[in-house]
């Protein structure tokens, strides 16, 4: 699987050569070797241009762009020659069958809350008292299959996800009260580190969905138009207990990530450079970890397992298979 | 049994069936007996853009060691046969775990030659990597063969669904082995 490449400062960026040259405010000057790049992501103010662009284009790269609140801005897509009209009619015509819909859905929902659940099993049998939180969870995944649209599925998620981030001021130190989960923007660190978290599963699964045909917009759980990737959106929530809630439980916990790496305004607070720097080194890491596949009889990387959700999904919406929703197995 | 998918494939390789043609190229005929599933994604576009995937088992890949200079490469509507220079149509195998697909491909081409073209040609199956080669002609047998592999082919890129996954010893190196196996 190819890498991903960040790059905080401010500056620009250009195609010299048969690479891609940064050049930072400051004068620094560094390359990305575009043959290994899966996508650049861009979270400082970047100018470029059109070649750069068709020359990653012609590379398959893609580029992710974060903009205020580390919130995720939006990307360029490479085109890659990936459009299949037939891929994208069977995911209208799944869409807009209520029924194929909601089992869709309901695919997404049960696989999120079980990986929420595999995170609460691992603390409860790690000192802490999180049994009430588990039962909360049960509960919800036993409303899934008599739910009947989809925000009552929507609800039924929603309940579960309030209940899993109440064991985030358990399992945090003191100084990291979670309280609640707030967006727009994060009042305090842990929610910094979710938002930060969240958008680097979302834009990784752009790059994911858009190596198959899939239309990135046309998804099930969440309202296609809810953002422009929508898809995204509804295959992240199966990945974010795994690629942002245990990363961040662990930065915290070992301390590796501290206060000093925010920054307080007015009512919101963000990562630093250094908190910044650290998060994403580890978030790398953590989409480079390998895991034995049962059904592939071979290791595969986190990122790999993105990749794989979207071909489940198109493999069952172009032959009717069923659609197994990853679920954390180890 | 109904020899309608032979006919259409006739009347599609004359240029009569604009409408509905029904074609059988000479990969298809090898999938067909590598693996029918694999046959569905190919008839459907399905493409995956699996890691790695170099595509060991050589299937798709044209290969250019021939080991016996071929004089050109035909283009004749569905396909495309490599003629040797005494005129015979060569096909070289990709592994010798493959001979069968391999065989029934370029009995295709020779059954297409005679039926579409009116051409009567003998066929030399290559191995270059053992320095092998066979000869493979156009008996009843093999033309039965052929025509009951169209009818079969037809029935599977017809088909609303592909034909379940079943282990196979090339799955591993198939590009669609992720896609089949998660
Ligand atoms: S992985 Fe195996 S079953 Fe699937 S298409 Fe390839 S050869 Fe056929």
């Amino acid at each position: 699987m190819d890498r991903n490449y960040h790059i905080f400062s401010d500056g620009r960026i250009e195609r010299s050569e048969d690479t891609v040259r940064l050049e930072t405010i400051d004068g620094e000057k560094k390359h990305i070797p575009v043959e290994h790049a899966e996508a650049i992501y861009l979270h400082g103010q970047i100018d470029y241009n059109t070649r750069l662009m068709s020359f990653l284009n012609d590379h398959g790269v893609a580029v992710h762009v974060f903009g205020w609140n580390d919130r995720y801005a939006g990307s360029l897509m490479p085109e890659r020659g990936q459009t299949s009209g037939r891929t994208v009619v069977e995911q209208v015509r799944a869409y807009d069958d209520p029924e194929r819909r909601q089992t869709i859905a309901a695919s997404f929902v049960r696989g999120s809350i079980h990986n929420m659940r595999t995170n609460v099993t691992y603390y409860n049998s790690r000192d802490y008292d999180l049994g009430r939180v588990l039962e909360d969870l049960d509960d919800a995944v036993s409303r899934i299959d008599s739910t009947k649209d989809i925000s009552e599925l929507m609800g039924v998620e929603a309940t579960a996800r309030r209940a899993y981030y109440r064991t985030f001021d358990t399992v945090l130190p003191d100084s990291f009260s979670f309280d609640s989960r707030e967006y727009n923007p994060p009042p305090n660190p842990v929610n910094a580190l979710i938002s930060f978290g969240n958008s680097l599963v979302y834009a990784n699964c752009v790059s994911a969905i858009r190596a198959t045909a899939l239309d990135p917009a046309i998804s099930y759980l969440h309202e296609p138009g809810e953002r422009r990737y929508s898809l995204s959106l509804d295959i992240a929530d199966l990945f974010k207990p795994v690629l942002t809630d245990r990363l961040l439980f662990r930065l915290v916990n070992r301390r590796q990530i501290s206060r000093d790496d925010f920054r307080n305004e007015v009512g919101s607070c963000l990562l630093n450079e250094a908190g910044r720097t650290t998060f994403l080194k580890e978030f790398e890491q953590t989409l480079e970890r390998t895991v034995e596949h049962p059904e592939l009889n071979r290791k595969v990387s986190y990122q790999y397992l993105l990749r794989l959700e979207a071909y489940k999904l198109k493999k069952h919406l172009l032959t009717g298979e069923p659609y197994e929703p990853f679920k954390r197995w180890w | 049994m109904s020899d309608g998918p032979v006919t259409r494939l006739l009347a599609t390789a004359r240029g009569d069936a604009v409408d509905d043609p029904f074609r059988v190229t000479g990969v298809m005929m090898q999938y067909y007996y590598v693996c029918e599933r694999e046959l569905w994604f190919e008839s459907r576009n399905i493409e995956i853009d699996r890691e790695n995937a170099s595509v060991a088992r050589g299937t798709r890949v044209d290969e250019s060691s021939y080991g016996e200079r071929t004089q050109e490469n035909l283009r004749l509507g569905m396909i495309s046969p490599d003629l040797l220079e005494d005129g015979r149509v060569v096909e070289v195998k990709p592994s010798s775990a493959l001979t069968e697909p391999a065989r029934m491909q370029l009995s295709y081409y020779l059954w297409y030659l005679d039926r579409v073209m009116d051409v009567q040609r003998e066929g030399v199956l290559a191995h270059p990597t053992e320095r092998r080669r066979e000869e493979v002609s156009l008996d009843e047998d093999r033309r039965e063969k052929v025509e009951s592999a169209i009818r079969s082919i037809h029935a599977i890129v017809t088909a609303e669904r592909p034909p379940e996954a079943t282990e196979k010893p090339y799955c591993e190196s198939c590009a669609y082995y992720d896609f089949c196996w998660v």
